[in-house]
C-alpha cells in the first residue's frame, strides 16, 4: 500500500485532535469556562494597564504642562534665564499656592483650604482646561480679582456665579467652574483647587512657609526645533543654578504610573490566584474526560498507537483549546475599556482607549500555557496507565493522576517559570514571590486538611442516624470531592478574609480611632509675630482646647558629605522626597513623646553653636546615612553644614505635627522662623474658623475629619473594587467544585437509586448533602480564619503601620454570604441526581 | 561452501522465518495481594503461517490471557514469545506497538468501536496510523464488502450488534495484517450474525493468507479451525 510523507503525521495529529475537541467539547464545558473567566480578567487588566500607559505617554506633555517644567519651587526664580528661554520657545509662568478660600455675604460664612493655580496667558501649553460658562477663563487674564473653583468648592460653599469669595484678605469675584486642567498634580486629583490669572499673586502675601509656593515655569519647544537640543539648551543655561529643578515630560507620570503598576501587580496576582484555583478544577474534570475515553483510548493502543502519540492529541486539543480561549479573553477584554473610561475621565480627565499588544496577548496564552501543562501533566500522563489487554476483561479502572520524577520537576520547573513571569518586572516583586509563597503554603495545608478530615471520618464508628452516616461515608469514599473542594474553596475565601479584615482594619483606624487621637485642625503659617494673638484667639474660642505649636523652617538638603544626593539617590528610592526641594524643619528641646530616639544621642548641649540634626530613622536606612555624616542645609539661602546626632521613629500617620529633620534648639532659635500648630477643641462647636481668618488672614486651616472623609470615601471605592474583583477567585471556586459533583454525577445517580430502591426518602439525601457541606465549610472558614488572621495582621502592622483588631461582622458576613452560594450551589448541581430514573439505570442504559 | 553447521542454521532460520507466532514456555501469574495466581503455565504453541487455531476451553482457563500475550498486549512473566523472528517478550511497549499495528489485527467480543467516531472514522484509524493514502476511501470500499454501504457515517450506538461487529472486523483487517487475534467475536452475537461474522473471517484469512488464532466458546465456530488448542487451568491439554 502506498504511504504518505511524515509530514502528514503532524497534520493527522491535528486532524484527531480537531476531531476531538469539536465533538467533547461540552464534556469539558467547566475547562472552558473557568480558563476563559481567569484569562479575560488577566486580559483585561493587561489592556486596561496598558491602554492607561499608552495616554500618560501620548499626554505626557499635557501631564507636566510642557516639553520642559523649570521648577524653582518657593523662589521666582532666575527671570533672565527664563526670558533666554522664551527667545527658543514659548514659557508660561505658573505659580501654584494653598489656601483659604471663604465666602463674605452668606449667613453662615464657610471657608475652604485650597490651592490655587495662577496662570499666564499662554496656559495650557499643552492639553485643555474644561471650565463652564464659556469665554471665563479667558476673561482670568483680563479682569482683575476673578476667580474659577472647582465644582467642589463651588458646591461646599454654597456659591453662585459672580459671588463674591475671599482668598487672605481681599476679594474675588467667583466667574466660573473649572471642571479639568490637563497638567494634574497631587493637590489637583484629590484636593480641592481654583484657577486665577496671572496677576492674582501680586495681590497676595504669599512668602510666608504655610502657603506652599511653588514657581513653576512650563516650556513649550517650537515646532521643528528638535526637543533633545532644545533640553541640552535649557540644561545648559541652568546648570549652574542651585535652587532649580528640571522636569521632563517622559516622567511627569511617575506617581500616577506607580499607583497603576502596583494597582495592576495586586489584581494580576489575584487573576493568577484564580486562574490556579481554576488547575485543580481542570486537572480534576480532565481526568474524568479521560476516564470516558478510558476505552478510546484502550482501543487506540491495541491498534498500535503509541501512548506518547495518544497524549500528544490530548495536548493539541488544549493548545487549541487555549488559544481559542485566550484569543477570545483578550478580545473580550477591550469591551470593558470603555466601561473603564467613563470612570477615568471623570475621575482623572484621562480618556483611554484599547490598544492591541501582541506582547499582552502572548503574556496571556503563555501564562494559560503554562497554567494548563502544570495541571494536565499528571492527568494526560494517566495515559500511561491505561492498557489495551482490559479490551478483553471488558473492565475499565479509574485512572488516578500519574506523578512520575521527570513530571514533577518539569511541573516544578514550568511553576517556576510562571511565578517569575509575575514576579520579575512587577512593581514589587519580593511582595509578589511572598503571595506566591503564602499562596502555597495555604494551597499544601488546605490539602493536609482535607487528608486529615479524611483521615479523621474514616476512624469514626458508625454513626446511627442514617443521613450522618451517608455524609461521613461521601466524605471519605475513594472519589470524594473533598480534597478538591477544600482546596478550591479554601484558597478563594482565605483570600476574601484577608481582604475584608484589612479594608475594615483600615476603615476603623482612620473613621474611628485617627479622628479620636488626630487633632481637629492644622494651622499653617502663623507669623513669628502673630503666636501670641493665634494662641489668645484659639483660648478665647476654647479655654480647654489642646493646643500645640511649634516652629516651622524651610531646610532645603544641599550635599550629604559633601556630594549633591540629587545626583546618587534614585526617584525610585523612598525617601528621595527628602532631598528634593525645600522641606519644612522644627526643632524641640526634649525628645519628642511620640519620636523616640532609635539611634544616637540628643542634642550635645556643649555645643550650642553648631548645627547639629535628627533624622527620621526611615529616611537615615533609605539614605544610607549614619551617626556623625553631615549634611549641608540650605537656609534661607545660607549654607550651613551639620552633623546627623540621632535617629527617631517618626509615625507620620498619627496626624500629629511630625518632621523628618529636627534641628537643635540652641542653633536653630536665631533663624527666621514661621510657627505650625494643631489644635483639638472641647467641642467643634466652639471653633469659629472665620472669625481667626478675619484677623489671621494669610493663615491656612486644615479640618482633619475633611480629608478623612476624601481619604476613607476613596478607601471605600478601591476596597470594594479589590473585593469584587477577587471575589473571582470565589466563583471559580465554585465553577470548580460544581463540576466536581458533575464529574461525579453517574456515581452520585447510582447511589441515590440503590437509596431510593432501600426506600431512603429525599428529604434524607438532602440532608446527608448538607451535613456533608457543613463538616467541609466549618473546617475550610476554620483554616482560612487561621490564615486570614495571619495575613491580614501582617499588613495592617507591618505594611500599613496600624492596629489590627478583629472584625467578628465581617467575618460572619464573609463567611455566610460564601457558605450560602457555596450550599445553594452544591443543591442544585445535586437536584438532577436526587430522582434518578429507575428503568434505565438498573438495565444499565 | 556450505558447512553443516551452516546449513543447520539455515534450516532453523527457515523454520523460524515460517513461524509466525511462537510462544516458549511461557507463564503469566498475577498477584493479587499477597495471593500469586498463575495464570499461564509453561505454553508453548507454534502458529505457522496461514493457520487458523481456536483456542478453547472453560471460563477462568486463560483462554483470553493467551490472546492477550500473542498480541504483545500483556508482558509474561517468564519465557520467550517471537512474531516471525523477533523476541516481541523482549521487546518495549513502543516496539511491540509498531509490530502490532502493521502485522496484528484484534477482533474483540464487545467490538470496542471508539464511540464518537462514525463507522467510516473508525476503520481509516488504523490506516491513517500507518500513513496510508486515501484512507476514508478504502475504508469504505471495505464497508461496502461487508455489507455496511449504508452505515458509513453512523456512529456505533446506532448500529446492531453485527454491523458494530462487522465494523470491528474492518477495522481489524483493513491493514491486512499476517494474524488476526479473535476474542469471542461471535460472543455477543445470534447465529445468524455469528455465521456472518465467521464467514467473513474464514474467508479472509483464505484470502490474505493470514492466520487467526480465535477464542471461542462455540464449537461449530471452533471445528472451523485447523487447529484446536484446548487450555485448562492455564495449561494446553
Amino acid at each position: 500500500m502506498e504511504k504518505l510523507s511524515k509530514l502528514s503525521d503532524y497534520k493527522l495529529t491535528l486532524i484527531y485532535a480537531l476531531r476531538d475537541l469539536s465533538r467533547n467539547y461540552k464534556k469539558i464545558s467547566s475547562i472552558i469556562l473557568t480558563l476563559f473567566i481567569s484569562l479575560f480578567i488577566l486580559s483585561s487588566i493587561f489592556t486596561i494597564e496598558e491602554s492607561l500607559n499608552n495616554e500618560l505617554n501620548n499626554n505626557s506633555r499635557a501631564l507636566l504642562g510642557g516639553d520642559i517644567e523649570i521648577d524653582y519651587n518657593r523662589n521666582i526664580g532666575n527671570l533672565k534665564l527664563i526670558n533666554q528661554v522664551k527667545e527658543f520657545a514659548t514659557v508660561s509662568q505658573m505659580v501654584e499656592f494653598s489656601t483659604m478660600i471663604s465666602t463674605t455675604d452668606k449667613i453662615e460664612n464657610k471657608s475652604i483650604f485650597s490651592r490655587i493655580k495662577t496662570v499666564d496667558e499662554n496656559y495650557p501649553l499643552f492639553g485643555k482646561v474644561g471650565y463652564e460658562p464659556s469665554g471665563v477663563f479667558e476673561e482670568l487674564q483680563t479682569t482683575e480679582n476673578t476667580i474659577l473653583v472647582n465644582e467642589n468648592i463651588f458646591k461646599n460653599l454654597n456659591l453662585k456665579l459672580n459671588d463674591k469669595i475671599k482668598v487672605q484678605d481681599k476679594l474675588f469675584t467667583v466667574i466660573g467652574i473649572v471642571k479639568s486642567v490637563p497638567d494634574i498634580g497631587g493637590a489637583f486629583v484629590f484636593g480641592d483647587f481654583a484657577l486665577a490669572g496671572k496677576q492674582t499673586l501680586e495681590l497676595l502675601k504669599l512668602n510666608n512657609l504655610g502657603s506652599f509656593l511653588n514657581y513653576e515655569y512650563k516650556v513649550r519647544f517650537n515646532e521643528g526645533d528638535n526637543p533633545k537640543t532644545s533640553s541640552k539648551r535649557i540644561e545648559q543655561l541652568f546648570k549652574d543654578e542651585k535652587k532649580v529643578r528640571l522636569k521632563y515630560h517622559e516622567k511627569s507620570d511617575g506617581p500616577l504610573k506607580r499607583i497603576i503598576d502596583n494597582f495592576s501587580q495586586f489584581l494580576s496576582l489575584v487573576s493568577i490566584s484564580a486562574m490556579l484555583i481554576a488547575g485543580i478544577g481542570i486537572a480534576n474534570t480532565l481526568l474524568s474526560f479521560i476516564n470516558q475515553n478510558n476505552m478510546s483510548i484502550a482501543v487506540k493502543k491495541s491498534l498500535g498507537f503509541y501512548s506518547r502519540d495518544i497524549k500528544t492529541v490530548y495536548y493539541l486539543q488544549l493548545l487549541i483549546l487555549l488559544f481559542l480561549i485566550s484569543t477570545a479573553a483578550y478580545s473580550f477584554s477591550f469591551f470593558l475599556v470603555p466601561i473603564v473610561d467613563v470612570y477615568l475621565s471623570a475621575g482623572l480627565g484621562l480618556n483611554i482607549e484599547g490598544s492591541f499588544s501582541i506582547l499582552n496577548y502572548f503574556k496571556v496564552f503563555s501564562v494559560g500555557l503554562l497554567v494548563l501543562i502544570i495541571f494536565s501533566i499528571p492527568t494526560i500522563n494517566a495515559i500511561d496507565q491505561v492498557k489495551a489487554s482490559n479490551l478483553f476483561r471488558n473492565v475499565f479502572q479509574n485512572l488516578q493522576f500519574y506523578y512520575s520524577k521527570q513530571s514533577i520537576i518539569l511541573s516544578l520547573f514550568l511553576l517556576s517559570i510562571l511565578i517569575s513571569l509575575f514576579t520579575i518586572g512587577s512593581a514589587r516583586p519580593i511582595y509578589s514571590l511572598g503571595y506566591f509563597g503564602a499562596f502555597f503554603i495555604c494551597l499544601l495545608v488546605f490539602y493536609l486538611l482535607s487528608n486529615l478530615i479524611i483521615k479523621l471520618f474514616k476512624g469514626l464508628k458508625e454513626h446511627p442516624n442514617i443521613s450522618i452516616k451517608v455524609s461521613v461515608k461521601n466524605i471519605t469514599q475513594t472519589k470524594s470531592i473533598t480534597p478538591i473542594t477544600i482546596m478550591s474553596l479554601g484558597l478563594g475565601v482565605t483570600l476574601l478574609l484577608t481582604l475584608a479584615f484589612v479594608g475594615s482594619n483600615f476603615k476603623r483606624e482612620i473613621v474611628k480611632s485617627i479622628p479620636k487621637l488626630a487633632p481637629d485642625y492644622f494651622f499653617i503659617g502663623i507669623q513669628s509675630d502673630e503666636r501670641q494673638i493665634f494662641e489668645d484667639l484659639i483660648f478665647d474660642m476654647d479655654k480647654e482646647a489642646n493646643l500645640e505649636i511649634v516652629p516651622m523652617v524651610s531646610t532645603g538638603i544641599v550635599k550629604i558629605n559633601g556630594i549633591d544626593p540629587n545626583t546618587y539617590i534614585d526617584s525610585s528610592n523612598g525617601s528621595s522626597w527628602a532631598t528634593r526641594n525645600d522641606r519644612r524643619s522644627s526643632w524641640a528641646d526634649k525628645v519628642l513623646k511620640d519620636n523616640p530616639i532609635v539611634e544616637g544621642k540628643w542634642w550635645d548641649l556643649s555645643r550650642p553653636d553648631k548645627l547639629q540634626i535628627s533624622l527620621d530613622s526611615k529616611v537615615a536606612k533609605d539614605l544610607n546615612i549614619k551617626i556623625g555624616d553631615i549634611f549641608t542645609l540650605n537656609i534661607y539661602g545660607r549654607e550651613i553644614e551639620g552633623e546627623i546626632v540621632n535617629f527617631r521613629l517618626v509615625d507620620y500617620r498619627d496626624f500629629t505635627i511630625n518632621f523628618a529633620m529636627l534641628l537643635n534648639p540652641s542653633f536653630a532659635k536665631n533663624i527666621p522662623h514661621e510657627y505650625l500648630a494643631t489644635a483639638k477643641f472641647k467641642s467643634l462647636e466652639n471653633f469659629n474658623e472665620i472669625a481667626l481668618l478675619d484677623k489671621m488672614p494669610s493663615l491656612s486651616i486644615i479640618k482633619i475629619t475633611d480629608y478623612l472623609e476624601k481619604v476613607t470615601d476613596l478607601l471605600n471605592k478601591v476596597f470594594i473594587a479589590v473585593t469584587v474583583i477577587s471575589a473571582i477567585t470565589i466563583v471559580i471556586g465554585l465553577i470548580v467544585i460544581s463540576s466536581a459533583i458533575i464529574v461525579q454525577g453517574k456515581i452520585k445517580e447510582f447511589q441515590n437509586l440503590i437509596f431510593k430502591i432501600l426506600g431512603f426518602s429525599k428529604s434524607e439525601v438532602v440532608l446527608s448533602s448538607i451535613i456533608e457541606f457543613f463538616i467541609i465549610f466549618t473546617s475550610i472558614i476554620l483554616i482560612a480564619l487561621f490564615f486570614a488572621v495571619i495575613g491580614s495582621q501582617f499588613i495592617i502592622e507591618n505594611i500599613f503601620q496600624i492596629t489590627w483588631k478583629f472584625d467578628l461582622v465581617i467575618f460572619l458576613q464573609v463567611t455566610i454570604g460564601i457558605g450560602l452560594a457555596t450550599l445553594i450551589l452544591i443543591m442544585i448541581t445535586n437536584y438532577k441526581y436526587l430522582s434518578p430514573k429507575v428503568y434505565p439505570l438498573i438495565r444499565n442504559q | 561452501m556450505l558447512t553443516r553447521q551452516k546449513a543447520t542454521t539455515l534450516i532453523i532460520n527457515l523454520l523460524i522465518m515460517n513461524d509466525l507466532l511462537k510462544l516458549k514456555n511461557v507463564n503469566l501469574k498475577y498477584q493479587t495481594g499477597n495471593e500469586i495466581i498463575k495464570v499461564l503455565k509453561n505454553i508453548n504453541i507454534e502458529t505457522k503461517k496461514n493457520e487458523s487455531i481456536s483456542i478453547v476451553g472453560e471460563s477462568g482457563s486463560g483462554k483470553t490471557s493467551l490472546i492477550m500475550l500473542a498480541g504483545g498486549l500483556e508482558k509474561a512473566t517468564s519465557g520467550k514469545i517471537f512474531f516471525e523472528d523477533q523476541e516481541i517478550s523482549k521487546m518495549s511497549e513502543d516496539e511491540v506497538s509498531k509490530i502490532r499495528r502493521k502485522n496484528i489485527g484484534i477482533v474483540f467480543q464487545s467490538f470496542y468501536l471508539i464511540p464518537n467516531y462514525t463507522a467510516v472514522e473508525n476503520v481509516a484509524l488504523t490506516l491513517e496510523l500507518n500513513n496510508l493514502k486515501n484512507p476514508y476511501n478504502r475504508a469504505k470500499e471495505l464497508l461496502d464488502r461487508f455489507g455496511l454501504k449504508n452505515r458509513f457515517n453512523n456512529l456505533p450506538s446506532q448500529l446492531s450488534g453485527g454491523e458494530q461487529q462487522r465494523v470491528a472486523i474492518a477495522r481489524a483487517i483493513a491493514l491486512k495484517p499476517k494474524l488476526i487475534l479473535a476474542d469471542e467475536p461471535t460472543g455477543n452475537l445470534d447465529s445468524e450474525n455469528s455465521k456472518m461474522i465467521a464467514d467473513i473471517l474464514f474467508k479472509y484469512i483464505k484470502e490474505e493468507k493470514s492466520s487467526l488464532i480465535m477464542v471461542t466458546h462455540d464449537p461449530k465456530l471452533a471445528n472451523k479451525a485447523k487447529r484446536k488448542i484446548k487450555i485448562k487451568d492455564g495449561k494446553i491439554v
